[in-house]
């Protein structure tokens, strides 16, 4: 939070400074603040002279804040000015994706702003605000709430800028031109998949006992995951193959509340208290990601019960070493790295006047499946992969933290 | 028949509202979810997973009294978790010094917020505020956002069992010697203390109630705590009553006594109650204050350890709305919101009230969005309960309740003062 005002801050006098000595309505305004700036930066005045420069040269480059000239003056690719907001820092993806954008960024030499909305919506609406007034071409939004930055995509759509909607989708909302994410509802098949199949392998002969774990109702991704993986379990359950111990199938009762662990852990352990009495114990858990999978794992062994079959998502480095020791029965793997080299490429693309992008490094659009409630939108969705204890090795060979944390264990 | 029911439970049947509440409570969930509520497992799980909030809440508690707020208890709590994982884990480090290692880290935070309440008067709702924000960033850059687990004996602390004693096998039963002998302690307790305020008050040559009743109250206090001692020594072999729960136990003794038998307990209420006049009768103002945030901070970092303990790792998600939990057990425990009235028994009451809550919606598989408005629904009319109640200036019914009876006029006098 402390990071992303700041740099908004940052910006609003050096502008102010800059228009007030071109038009010069108000030189000692300009004056003024070139003292203050000169003042609050003690460490060297040449230091205050280079980032007001720098700031004036970004703004003469594209001056249609005000006007509509600067639209078609689109020019090269270098120093493409893209902003890119992304919800809470709170798991490992987003902190990789953080250092991902920020090399690609580098490498392509592009101007990229990027922010981390750590307190919650309103700071992402501010941020997105503040990003659109700065005078970025494209907007690639990860969203903490998929339905809540309506106001902010409708006005970067009038001030002609695209909007890419980045592992989360943005609901509600017509203002959108593509979405780029691992196929959510393809996770939740995989999860599905991997838990007949890690049930099958280590509790023999059905039928199994399972429980269901769902992730926060305010994130648009939970209901992909569990019906993707319903889609794959609901037929077992109809056969017998499958029994719900507790009964709680539907999503609302699996929910847990923020993704917050302590939740799912507390769920758990009143679904154990309530359900299997004595030495029962559940066959499986479906959990929608890792940090749930190992708060539901540690409910189990608190309450002094043989581990149950686990799926999770993610691959956090302490879920890869649970399922090397074969704890955890399976992760999801998505690679943060394509997910953002594919955004960015993306980006490029409609920056450089691209409409109705067919196809982007070998993915086809999927124009079905993602509809936001206003519209179909056209979305680039990477195939997600599952590792197990068996496949680590190889998946994880092009990660060197987490071939690490695999090869830690055994 | 009306007077000695009255000089029975305490005089004033007003006073045990609350704890009516959550009798009526456990006694609802318990037959809705056919017996699981007060099953050994189930209360274990209630205690290992709101030793937490109980913990907060007691800091959280006198802050209230003394008129403040603490908001940062859940990101000074996400702090002390994360130092303690990283010491531990990935330094390698060994696990006590881990805990000393985030009790400096409490400690320090205390002080820091301690300076800006007490010594410059920065408001503690401001101060606090910041700390929240600050404190959280600084877990997440400290941990880079990852979950680090903790090591064994943390997890001890905050999901372990008492097996120090070998455990008493008979037929069907095994029974766990530590939680019995720590139910027949507090049962002794409780005889030693009656007698012992009972004879005071003959002493002073107060009137007293008749003997029986006195020893029906020392009989059903007994039976109580020898019948919770049963439930949770007869749980799964190896388990017993939880080690958070000791914690909490122990930390409750000691403040309960602060607050009620120490000068500096005392000063928390008269300072909340009138700065102006607390100062005027010597009390320090500056004292008090700098007291109740450096105590908050202290016990939100023991509530970080325990936490970590109990869910075997620090993640970024620690501490998250944890202030709302131990505030909402405050005034469910019936304290003030303008303060100077308060108490740590109450609190604890207020927040088990909430726990069970919980507890039982979940044990009957209610969603996270059903959980969420009932609860929002109990703290409203906790408190407009204790609010209406209150409306003939009548003190606080839980207050009351966890008064110490031979001196009720003298708290009066403080709390007036």
């Amino acid at each position: 939070m402390s990071v992303g005002n700041s740099q908004s801050l940052d910006h609003q006098p050096v502008n102010d400074d800059c228009q007030g000595s071109w038009h010069q309505h108000n030189p000692r305004k300009g004056q003024f603040t070139m003292r203050i700036l000169k003042t609050i930066t003690t460490i060297g005045v040449a230091g205050a002279m280079a980032l007001t420069l720098a700031a004036c040269g970004g703004n003469a480059g594209n001056a249609g804040n005000a006007g509509s000239d600067g639209a078609s003056s689109g020019g090269s690719i270098e120093n493409l000015k893209i902003g890119i907001s992304l919800p809470q820092k709170t798991s490992e993806n987003w902190v990789e994706a953080d250092g991902f954008f920020n090399d690609t960024c580098t490498e392509q030499k592009l101007d990229c702003t990027l922010q981390f909305a750590n307190g919650g919506v309103a700071e992402q609406q501010n941020q997105i605000d503040a990003m659109i007034t700065s005078g970025v071409k494209v907007l690639i939004i990860g969203a903490i709430d998929g339905t809540s930055l309506g106001t902010q995509v409708e006005k970067a759509k009038d001030a002609g800028i695209s909007v890419i909607a980045y592992d989360r989708l943005l609901l509600d909302t017509e203002a959108i031109d593509n979405y780029v994410a691992y196929d959510n509802f393809q996770v939740g098949v995989k999860q599905g998949e991997a838990l007949l199949e890690g049930l099958a392998k280590i509790k023999g002969d059905g039928p199994y006992k399972i429980e269901l774990v769902a992730g926060s109702n305010d994130d648009s991704n939970s209901s992909r995951f569990f019906n993707g993986a319903m889609s794959i379990l609901q037929p077992k359950i109809d056969d017998g193959t499958l029994v719900v111990g507790s009964g709680q199938t539907q999503q609302s009762q699996a929910a847990t509340q923020g993704w917050d662990p302590k939740n799912a852990q507390s769920r758990m352990d009143a679904i154990l208290a309530q359900n299997y009495p004595g030495s029962e114990v559940p066959d499986g858990i479906l959990s929608p990601n890792d940090t749930l999978a190992r708060a539901v794992l540690t409910s189990v062994e608190q309450a002094g019960k043989e581990q149950p079959v686990v799926t999770g998502q993610d691959s956090e480095v302490e879920s890869l070493k649970w399922i090397m020791q074969g704890k955890q029965y399976s992760t999801i793997s998505k690679p943060t790295l394509p997910l953002v080299q594919n955004s960015i490429a993306l980006a490029v693309k409609l920056a450089s006047g691209e409409k109705d992008i067919k196809e982007l490094n070998g993915i086809q659009v999927d124009e079905e499946q993602y509809n936001n409630n206003k519209k179909n939108v056209p979305s680039f969705l990477l195939e997600p992969i599952v590792a197990t204890k068996d496949n680590a090795k190889d998946v994880y060979k092009d990660e060197p933290k987490k071939l690490e944390a695999v090869n830690s264990v055994g | 028949m009306s007077e000695q029911f009255k000089q029975l439970i305490g005089g004033n049947i007003r006073q045990l509202a609350m704890v009516a509440v959550l009798i009526a409570e456990i006694i609802l969930f318990q037959i809705l979810t056919g017996g699981t509520v007060l099953s050994p497992q189930n209360l274990q799980n209630v205690i290992s997973g709101n030793a937490y909030v109980l913990i907060l809440a007691m800091g959280m508690v006198l802050v209230i009294i003394a008129g403040h707020i603490d908001l940062s208890v859940g990101s000074v709590a996400a702090v002390v978790g994360i130092v303690l994982a990283v010491l531990t884990t990935s330094m390698g480090l060994p696990w006590w010094v881990g805990v000393l290692g985030g009790l400096l880290v409490g400690v320090l935070i205390g002080l820091w917020h301690g300076f800006w309440v007490a010594i410059v008067g920065v408001p503690a709702f401001v101060v606090t505020l910041a700390g929240m924000l600050s404190f959280r960033g600084l877990n997440q850059y400290i941990g880079k956002s990852n979950s680090i687990p903790v090591p064994e004996e943390v997890r001890t602390l905050g999901a372990g069992y008492m097996n120090f004693l070998p455990p008493i096998e008979t037929g069907n039963w095994i029974i766990n010697s530590p939680t019995m002998l720590l139910a027949a302690l507090g049962a002794a307790a409780v005889v030693v203390l009656k007698l012992r305020s009972r004879a005071k008050l003959v002493a002073a040559g107060a009137s007293v109630p008749k003997a029986w009743v006195m020893w029906v109250q020392i009989v059903f206090a007994s039976a109580l705590l020898i019948g919770l001692g049963w439930v949770f020594a007869t749980g799964r072999p190896g388990t017993s009553f939880p080690i958070p729960g000791l914690i909490v136990i122990v930390l409750f003794l000691c403040y309960n006594f602060l607050a009620r038998n120490t000068p500096l307990g005392r000063g928390v209420y008269a300072v909340g109650g009138n700065r102006t006049a607390a100062a005027l009768t010597g009390i320090s103002v500056r004292k008090v204050n700098f007291f109740v945030m450096f105590n908050s901070s202290v016990l939100a970092a023991i509530a970080g350890m325990v936490f970590v303990g109990r869910s075997t790792a620090s993640t970024p998600f620690d501490g998250n709305s944890w202030e709302l939990d131990a505030i909402a057990s405050v005034f469910i425990g019936g304290a003030s919101v303008w303060g100077g009235i308060g108490t740590v028994g109450g609190t604890m009451v207020g927040a088990l009230v909430m726990a069970f809550l919980n507890n039982g919606l979940q044990l009957l598989g209610a969603g996270a969005d059903w959980t969420q408005m009932i609860k929002g629904l109990v703290l409203l009319l906790a408190v407009a309960f204790d609010v209406l109640s209150k409306v003939q200036g009548r003190p606080s019914i839980i207050g009351l309740l966890w008064k110490p009876k031979p001196k009720p006029e003298a708290e009066q006098a403080t709390k007036e003062a």
